[in-house]
């Protein structure tokens, strides 16, 4: 039976629990698969968020003519997930281009941690993000995404050859699989809860 | 890159209009993962206010983040942060900050218990 509709002339604002956002980065070299990542597991379309930055040129942008301070813009993807009626995690994916790290401090601050992609073939692109993180005490997980033959590198090589301390976490995955993201953001949080309670 | 690059309409007011040049909102620097929400004064009286910040408080009748704001409004986040802190400070918003255990920390473990319940169960 259905219950019985009373309206009333001005609806009062829907009384929710206090809500909780949260973050995770997504860091690695350029196309190392960030963008992939965040839109595989993101409940709502990869939105696209811009920072103007004043920052001095020093020829990068071949801006050599003008010497002076730039304006550049710096976009980065992001997704949502609702996890429950309280928690919201967000998705950051992180510029990968080192003169950006300046935003990583803001980024950083607060994070569950980060999800460092790996493209095995350039295992170079993401030292600098592996190291960022680990200077600042961030929680990380290194996600080796299959790229075509990369599948040839065992664990422990990968783990050498990226310099990995024990206690980091070293997960295979493909980010255009959603279910593979999601164990990878599993054992990042994994790995973020065993280092709050350690 | 570039707005143009990106493919984004050229605005023929500059997005500083918005915020009558000001660059950082009246309260504080809201992180990027600040979630914000319409009141009830929003409900009430949102349909009085200018343009840009009626589509936000209308826009936060479900939860969103400044991040989700500025893509939403095509502004840069900084755009966003200063109407969102304004909105804020008059009650048209509440803001929802990140909980972290200990100042510039991370969450505290009874939130990353929850969390990595939330994610395992999807």
């Amino acid at each position: 039976m259905d219950s019985v509709r009373v309206d009333t002339p001005r609806r009062p604002p829907p009384t929710r629990p206090e809500l909780i956002p949260l973050k995770v980065l997504v860091a690695g070299g350029f196309g190392a698969g960030k963008t992939t990542f965040v839109g595989a597991v993101s409940e709502i379309p990869p939105l696209t968020t811009e920072q103007h930055m004043t920052s001095l040129s020093v020829g990068i942008d071949d801006t050599a003519a003008v010497p002076d301070k730039t304006t550049t813009t710096v976009a980065m993807d992001f997704g949502r997930i609702t996890v429950d009626e309280q928690l919201i995690l967000y998705l950051f994916g992180t510029p990968g281009q080192s003169r950006f790290w300046f935003m990583w401090d803001e980024l950083a601050r607060g994070a569950v941690g980060a999800v460092v992609l790996v493209d095995l073939r350039r295992v170079d692109d993401c030292f600098p993000a592996i190291d960022y993180f680990e200077d600042r005490g961030l929680p990380l997980v290194v996600a080796a995404n299959a790229f075509p033959g990369t599948e040839v590198f065992g664990d422990r090589a990968v783990r050498d050859a990226l310099a990995l301390p024990d206690g980091c976490p070293l997960v295979r995955m493909d980010a255009r699989e959603p279910r593979s993201c999601m164990d990878a953001l599993v054992a990042l949080v994994e790995h973020a809860l065993a280092r709050s309670l350690g | 890159m570039t707005p143009d690059q990106r493919g984004h309409v050229d605005r023929v007011v500059p997005v500083y209009a918005f915020t009558r040049g000001r660059t950082r909102a009246a309260g504080q620097e809201l992180p990027l993962e600040a979630v914000v929400t319409a009141t009830g004064l929003a409900l009430t009286s949102g349909a009085s206010l200018q343009m840009e910040s009626r589509a936000i408080v209308e826009m936060c009748a479900r939860p969103k983040s400044l991040a989700e704001v500025g893509a939403a409004l095509r502004v840069p986040v900084g755009v966003a942060r200063v109407l969102v802190g304004d909105l804020a400070n008059s009650g048209y918003l509440e803001v929802h900050l990140p909980r972290t255990a200990d100042g510039d920390g991370g969450p505290g473990h009874e939130i990353l218990g929850r969390l990595l319940d939330g994610l395992r169960s999807r």
